[in-house]
């Protein structure tokens, strides 16, 4: 029991300084590499931010979004729209397009989540599909149409300063994701994945909680959303509402490993950097079936995602450790 | 002592053209252990379907308590204190013993939800109460043999404080050693926790000294009632079992 206490809290411990150590050497990267790559960086943050926002909906609770895009999106316009036509300062832009996302993406889906497995996921691809043409037809005056909104106000400017806002925004989601995975919501998200009824019938609303990892994963994605579009400075439908755009964050979860959050973050580098380095040797669009075939094959070969990959040869490596461990102390 | 706990009033549910139950009324009251039982298709567990509101019934209402609860949802009635076991045991097959009886204890708000993240005495105190070892609680499911998956679908149960307990063929695929110890762990856990039983078994025998009356149901109607012996010896009872 003791023993199991000590465990629990070496753990925790021992996080939290792979965590100290994780951000320490993101900061010092501005000073090892070109603003080229720290773009690329910044990109990768961003697709980090978005594929947390879909696990801890769709890798949690098991129901498959593909509406990530629509959050983007909606949080995006609404805060392109207050500041270039209403001339609203960001500090209340902002946050109001991340309130309407939560509002919006609630009621919008309140009807998806009476449907189950596939359905769900058809019905959220759906809203961002109607989304995207609604975007360019309604009030093209607003939204500027299929061109969309440029010239918006920026957050902070040059690579360095953005790379640090978004790396730490990166950061306190994924660990503000992870504490919530690690509590007990995580564990009622994981049971509802594998049998909503008995969850029901261990007398929990599971309505109730579906709704909270909605609005939670709605919440992050309109966050990085709002941060994203103030970062590009401008916003257009076919930059948001894209299938691809959506490909990307959906890959990243699952390469990376779902249900742990840490994937995520891990598959949006290893995607957004494979795509990149592809670049100089591979021409024009033919990287991305590269890029397809990498993502195939290590979705294959390792369908828990690198993550677990990653966890799985550390723990060999200390139960190793562990074997000579207790060796050691069966011989004192 | 006789208060009606739940009452099943005139319910009738059809699937289509088939009608499931007709009319079909029984009650169990406080602290009874009441048998349910009748060939396949009789409509057992169709009824505990509707008891847990898994499904609706057509006509009828049911009253638990006295209150009518024909129209609370599944988690509002276990709140109340109704709770299944289901006849295919339904663990979560990716957690721990522990973890698996955590979700039954948990309360139905989100913020002290997320306080329970860690092994409370609670969970560990109900596991050893039904029977795991220390071992056993870190085991997953799939590891556990068909006895001790009945043990932690009754442990995930007790763990939701119910008043009622619907166990839904309890003895089916267990060895004789297994049911033995069952019927005690449920002779047990009744005195215990004050509990009222509403038991369907297709195994009669083990049945017999865990209920105190029994309700026979065939194509969706009650055709006898009363204690064990008088109703087996019934000859519609009879010839709803064999046939003839």
């Amino acid at each position: 029991m003791v023993k199991q206490n000590y465990k629990n809290g070496g753990v925790l411990k021992k996080s939290i300084i792979w965590w100290l150590l994780f951000a320490v050497l993101m900061s010092s990267l501005p000073m090892a590499f070109s603003l080229g790559t720290l773009r690329i960086f910044i990109f990768a943050n961003f697709i980090a931010i978005f594929a947390m926002s879909w696990d801890i909906l769709s890798g949690y609770t098991g129901y498959v979004s593909f509406g990530q895009p629509f959050f983007i999106g909606i949080a995006g316009y609404a805060s392109a729209i207050l500041t270039s036509h209403y001339a609203l300062p960001l500090y209340v832009s902002m946050p109001v397009a991340v309130v309407l996302t939560m509002v919006a993406g609630t009621l919008f889906f309140l009807p998806a989540l009476r449907t189950k497995g596939t359905y769900f996921a058809m019905v959220t691809l759906a809203f961002m599909e109607v989304t995207y043409h609604l975007v360019q037809v309604v009030k093209p005056g607003i939204t500027g149409g299929s061109r969309g909104i440029t010239g918006l106000p920026l957050l902070v400017t040059g690579a360095v300063a953005n790379y640090y806002l978004s790396f730490f925004s990166m950061l306190l989601v994924a660990i503000c994701l992870l504490a919530i995975g690690k509590s007990g919501i995580g564990t009622v998200f994981d049971a509802i994945r594998m049998d909503e009824d008995a969850v029901k019938s261990s007398g929990l609303n599971t309505t109730k909680f579906k709704l909270f990892a909605f609005m939670l994963s709605a919440s992050v994605a309109g966050i990085g959303g709002v941060l994203y579009t103030h970062y590009l400075g401008s916003i257009s439908p076919r930059g948001m509402f894209d299938i691809n755009f959506l490909f990307t964050i959906l890959i990243a979860a699952l390469i990376g490993g779902e249900r742990s959050i840490i994937g995520p973050i891990i598959g949006a580098y290893f995607l957004t950097f494979l795509l990149e380095l592809l670049r100089p040797y591979i021409p024009g669009s033919w990287r991305y079936l590269f890029y397809g075939m990498t993502a195939l094959v290590v979705y294959n070969y390792f369908p828990k995602g690198l993550y677990t990959m990653i966890t799985a040869a550390g723990d060999r490596i200390r139960s190793g450790m562990k074997r000579g461990e207790q060796y050691d102390s069966k011989a004192s | 002592m006789t208060a009606k706990l739940l009452e099943f009033k005139s319910i009738t549910k059809t699937f289509g053209g088939i009608c499931a139950l007709l009319n079909l009324s029984f009650h169990v009251d406080e602290g009874e252990s009441l048998g349910l039982i009748g060939p396949n298709g009789a409509g057992k567990t169709t009824s505990f379907n509707l008891i847990m509101r898994e499904l609706k019934q057509d006509k009828g209402e049911i009253y638990f308590k006295g209150h009518e609860i024909s129209n609370f949802p599944t988690h509002e009635r276990v709140k109340m204190g109704i709770s299944r076991t289901y006849q295919i045991p339904r663990p979560f097959n990716e957690m721990t013993v522990t973890k698996n009886i955590r979700i039954g204890l948990m309360p139905d708000e989100i913020l002290r939800v997320m306080n329970m993240n860690s092994d409370s005495k609670k969970e560990i105190d109900i596991a050893k109460n039904i029977g795991f070892s220390e071992k056993q609680r870190l085991v997953f499911p799939n590891e556990l043999p068909m006895g001790d998956l009945r043990r932690l679908e009754l442990a995930r149960t007790i763990a939701t404080n119910p008043k009622l307990l619907l166990l839904d063929e309890v003895f089916a695929g267990l060895t004789a050693g297994e049911i033995t110890e069952l019927s005690n762990l449920l002779k047990k856990k009744r005195v215990e926790d004050g509990l009222t039983y509403i038991i369907v078994s297709h195994d009669l025998k083990s049945l017999a000294p865990l209920v105190d009356r029994v309700v026979v149901v065939n194509f969706g109607e009650v055709i006898a009632e009363g204690a064990f012996e008088e109703v087996i010896a019934d000859k519609h009872v009879k010839k709803a079992y064999l046939g003839t």
